[in-house]
């Protein structure tokens, strides 16, 4: 089997997993910690007896010390919905390296630390035409999510945007959980499909990914620059005042995006297309607390 | 403002219809795929055009284009503002300074005041604005040629000096139409009082002619005439003053005869009206000084002086077809009055006394009787002639010259003479040079003295030889006789040569002293401009010269508001108006607008 990833970066992964800030309710018993009282093994407090209680969990020494019938509760321990969104829209195939192969490879290794994790991982590919796969539990399922990741990408979906698709994502039944979004995110309607998201529940996490191509454009001269994504043409003079505009007007976008992230609760970090697995992993995830 | 070449305003339109036509062309842009369109702004500058039309755009470089075209189109036109001022574009300025402008009526005096705008003419001098400045003085001379060097104009103005004495504005006005007369824009500016002469023959070509006129008033007494003359009743000094303003003047007329005072008197002359007086000339006495002392305007004709010595002053007559070369130098001499005339008066005709010149010059006619105390042969022969005609000679050479004071720096040798005639003297004729074919120079003495040359001086190239001017005047010397008291009375700012084996000098009445260059031979002096008594110093010896102002058209200094020059009348003008040219800011305005097109554009390509 070929990966993304090299030893050494499945080493960076092991005994890492998502730390979400919201609890969302499991469908089936899982590695996971929640907030809801259950029947494992983690004490969680003591609650007064009540008609029907399982005898099993009553407190035998206070009830013998206090004649007051008790019962202990627990922590329930169920798997976690983590959604690994990867943009495969053609505005990420620009970049040396791609964005689309930095992102690839972040969603391999995110999507293995999920597995490791007992999570349910819901990959998918969006700004194309792909069926979504069920979701993926276990690290036997890792085969599968490397086949999904390193197949090629169909054809773009027609006339579907990031911002379309996303929305598309959060109005769907998908199980409320964690959405990790890898994206360059340009699309002017972002910050809605972004609100959208976290409107239905999800918790996001967005590593927006994005080149030399878009951070430091080299442009000269009179120019149509043609979207690659949308019939969109735009004639500029690509002159010192144009770039300063550009620049500021990506600023403006990028922290708009980020402040719409935090706005729904979710996490933001911005990385460069040339940055390695490695270094986002442990300077930007862990450091700031997405995983641990 | 006045447009010259309004023409020029017809291209605007077309012109700038071509370059709005070139922003109508729309630019062909290169196709770029970039991830997203959305961040860039729509911001085009149109600077490159090479695809069919669009839309008209705004664009700064196109309003700069246009501007930029419309002052190149403007500065075609030949915009001209009126300014007031004396210069043009090219000026040419003639200073007055003869004796009238010495005049006081504006103070210091009115050469000075015209000294003082020529000054200020050459400081306004606009940058590319020509000025030259022409003194018209005995000699008109110009001071500097067409330049814009303000620093170096107004040294040279303050070096100007006038003199006493009456000069040809003609002269001066037609040097000036030489230098400029061809130019359209040229201006003449005539600084003076007015006070000479019509000029007749004059034009001003293409170039027009301003006359700032100076001076206010004419208050002035004159000494108009003295003069001393041989009576029955002896020797006679008549003098008299004339007094040509509008005003009773009055002041004190005090006379010398050398240097001694011999009579004293105040005098009161009405407008217009002339005092005179005659009185006995103290016997001997050589120098006769008329000092005027009057509060009047102008000092320089409060001065006069009469020599008593006969050849201390010659009248000359001239009998011939008209020889430039002699005339010359007959006028060079200080103490000749020259006449000329195609036959002998019949007055002068005869022999004895009474005649009225004191020498008589037949040139290449024969000569007749006459009265004059000499008379000088030159190629004509006459019955009392000191040779006999013996037919005629061609080409003959020089041989030899006695040693006499006639012939002294005079030297025949090399001189080519093409006829001469062949003669023998006669018994009273004394032979002083003689040719291969006989004599060439003969005199004779007697109740006349003669002098008699075998050629007339066009018949060779002896006018063209530094002796000939030499020969004329040792024969006047010994036809008129000579001024035993070396005196010599000229006109103020005359030129005149004397005889000087080496460079003299010649001392002012004001004590400075100049040096009198000579060539050998003779020496010229031309810096006596002031009236007054000079001494000569050449070789070692001190000879007094008396220059004065003997005219009546410098005495009547009331300033003309209105001149005749080259048979038309100028007006005076107190400022005159000049059109100056506008077109050079424009340019510089063009080029700066051009300069800041070329910035926009390396901004933003």
């Amino acid at each position: 089997m070929t990966t993304l990833l090299d030893p050494r970066e499945f080493r960076v992964l092991e005994g890492l997993r998502f730390a979400p800030r919201k609890s969302f309710s499991g469908k089936i018993r899982g590695e996971r910690l929640t907030q809801k009282k259950g029947i494992s093994i983690e004490f969680s407090d003591y609650r007064d007896y009540t008609e029907g209680d399982d005898l099993r969990h009553l407190d035998w020494n206070v009830l013998a010390r206090l004649e007051t019938p008790i019962m202990k509760t627990y922590r329930d321990e169920e798997d976690l919905a983590i959604h690994l969104l990867l943009d495969s829209s053609p505005s990420m195939t620009f970049g040396d390296p791609p964005k689309s192969e930095t992102a690839s490879k972040l969603a391999t290794a995110l999507g293995y630390m999920a597995l490791s994790g007992g999570d349910a991982l819901y990959p998918r590919r969006i700004g194309i035409k792909e069926s979504p796969l069920p979701a993926l539990r276990g690290r036997s399922s890792f085969v599968r999510l490397n086949a999904l990741l390193n197949s090629p990408t169909g054809d773009p979906a027609e006339g579907a945007s990031l911002s379309g698709a996303l929305r598309g994502f959060a109005n769907s039944s998908a199980r409320t959980g964690l959405v990790v979004l890898l994206s360059d995110a340009m699309d002017p309607e972002i910050l809605t499909a972004i609100r959208a998201i976290g409107g239905r529940g999800h918790e996001l996490f967005l590593v927006q990914i994005l080149s030399d191509v878009e951070i430091d454009p080299d442009l000269e001269g009179d120019l149509r620059l043609l979207d690659a994504e949308s019939s969109s043409k735009v004639e500029i003079t690509a002159n010192s005042f144009a770039l300063k505009a550009y620049r500021e007007n990506l600023k403006k976008h990028n922290d708009a995006v980020r402040d719409a992230t935090l706005r729904v609760g979710g996490r933001y970090a911005f990385t460069n297309s040339a940055d390695s697995v490695e270094k986002t992993i442990k300077e930007v995830l862990k450091r700031e607390g997405w995983v641990r | 403002m006045s447009l010259q070449n309004l023409g020029a305003l017809t291209w605007l339109l077309p012109l700038a219809g071509i370059i709005v036509a070139l922003y109508l062309l729309r630019m062909r842009r290169r196709d770029v795929k970039v991830p997203a369109t959305f961040l860039w702004p729509e911001r085009t500058e149109e600077i490159r055009a090479n695809s069919l039309f669009q839309k008209l755009r705004f664009s700064w470089l196109m309003v700069l284009q246009l501007l930029a075209l419309g002052l190149v189109v403007f500065a075609l036109a030949k915009p001209q503002t009126q300014q007031r001022g004396l210069t043009g574009e090219v000026t040419v300025l003639v200073v007055d300074a003869s004796a009238s402008m010495g005049a006081t009526d504006i103070e210091p005096s009115r050469f000075e005041e015209a000294k003082r705008l020529a000054k200020e003419a050459a400081m306004s001098a606009k940058p590319g604005d020509r000025v030259a400045l022409i003194e018209a003085g005995p000699n008109p001379r110009v001071v500097f040629s067409l330049s814009n060097d303000p620093r170096s104009q107004i040294g040279k103005i303050e070096g100007m000096e006038r003199s006493d004495a009456e000069v040809d504005i003609g002269e001066a006005l037609r040097l000036a139409a030489a230098l400029v007369g061809t130019e359209e824009s040229a201006r003449i500016v005539l600084l003076s009082d007015g006070v000479f002469e019509p000029v007749k023959d004059f034009s001003r070509g293409k170039a027009s002619l301003v006359y700032k006129a100076i001076g206010n008033n004419d208050h002035n007494l004159a000494i108009s005439a003295l003069g001393v003359a041989e009576t029955g009743q002896g020797r006679q000094v008549y003098v008299s003053v004339r007094n040509p303003s509008g005003a009773l003047l009055s002041g004190t007329l005090n006379l010398f005869a050398d240097g001694k005072v011999i009579d004293s008197e105040k005098i009161t002359v009405a407008s217009g009206k002339t005092w005179g007086k005659t009185l006995s000339a103290p016997a001997g006495a050589n120098v006769i000084e008329a000092k005027l002392d009057a509060k009047d305007l102008l000092a320089a004709d409060n001065y006069a002086v009469a020599l008593a010595n006969p050849g201390a002053a010659l009248r000359v007559l001239l009998i011939g077809k008209g020889d430039f070369f002699l005339e010359k130098a007959l006028s060079l001499d200080p103490r000749v009055t020259l006449d000329r005339a195609d036959e002998v008066p019949v007055e002068e005709r005869g022999s004895g006394a009474g005649g009225t010149y004191d020498v008589v010059v037949f040139d290449g006619v024969p000569s007749i009787p006459v009265k004059a105390r000499g008379v000088l042969e030159l190629g004509a022969i006459g019955p009392e002639s000191p040779v006999i005609a013996n037919g005629s000679v061609r080409s003959p050479n020089f041989v030899s010259a006695e040693q006499s004071k006639l012939m002294e720096g005079v030297d025949l040798e090399g001189v080519f003479i093409d006829n001469a005639q062949r003669v023998k003297p006669k018994a009273n004729g004394q032979v002083l040079a003689n040719g291969s074919a006989g004599p060439l120079v003969v005199v004779s003495r007697g109740d006349q003295r003669r002098v008699y040359l075998a050629f007339s001086p066009l018949q060779s190239d002896f006018p063209l030889n530094v002796s000939f001017p030499i020969f004329i005047a040792n024969a006047l010397d010994y036809l008129g006789g000579e001024s035993g008291t070396g005196l010599l009375a000229i006109r103020a700012g005359q030129t005149f040569n004397v005889a000087a084996s080496k460079s003299g000098t010649l001392k002012a009445p004001s004590g400075v002293s100049s040096e009198v260059a000579s060539n050998g031979a003779t020496a010229a002096v031309r810096s006596a401009r002031q009236v007054g008594k000079y001494n000569l110093n050449i070789d070692g010896k001190q000879r007094p010269v008396y220059a004065t102002l003997r005219s009546d058209r410098e005495s009547s200094i009331a300033p003309e508001v209105d001149l005749e020059l080259g048979g038309g009348s100028v007006k005076a003008v107190d400022s005159p108006m000049r059109f100056a040219d506008f077109w050079r800011p424009l340019l510089v305005l063009c080029l700066l607008v051009l300069t800041a097109e070329w910035w926009m554009f390396a901004r933003k390509s």
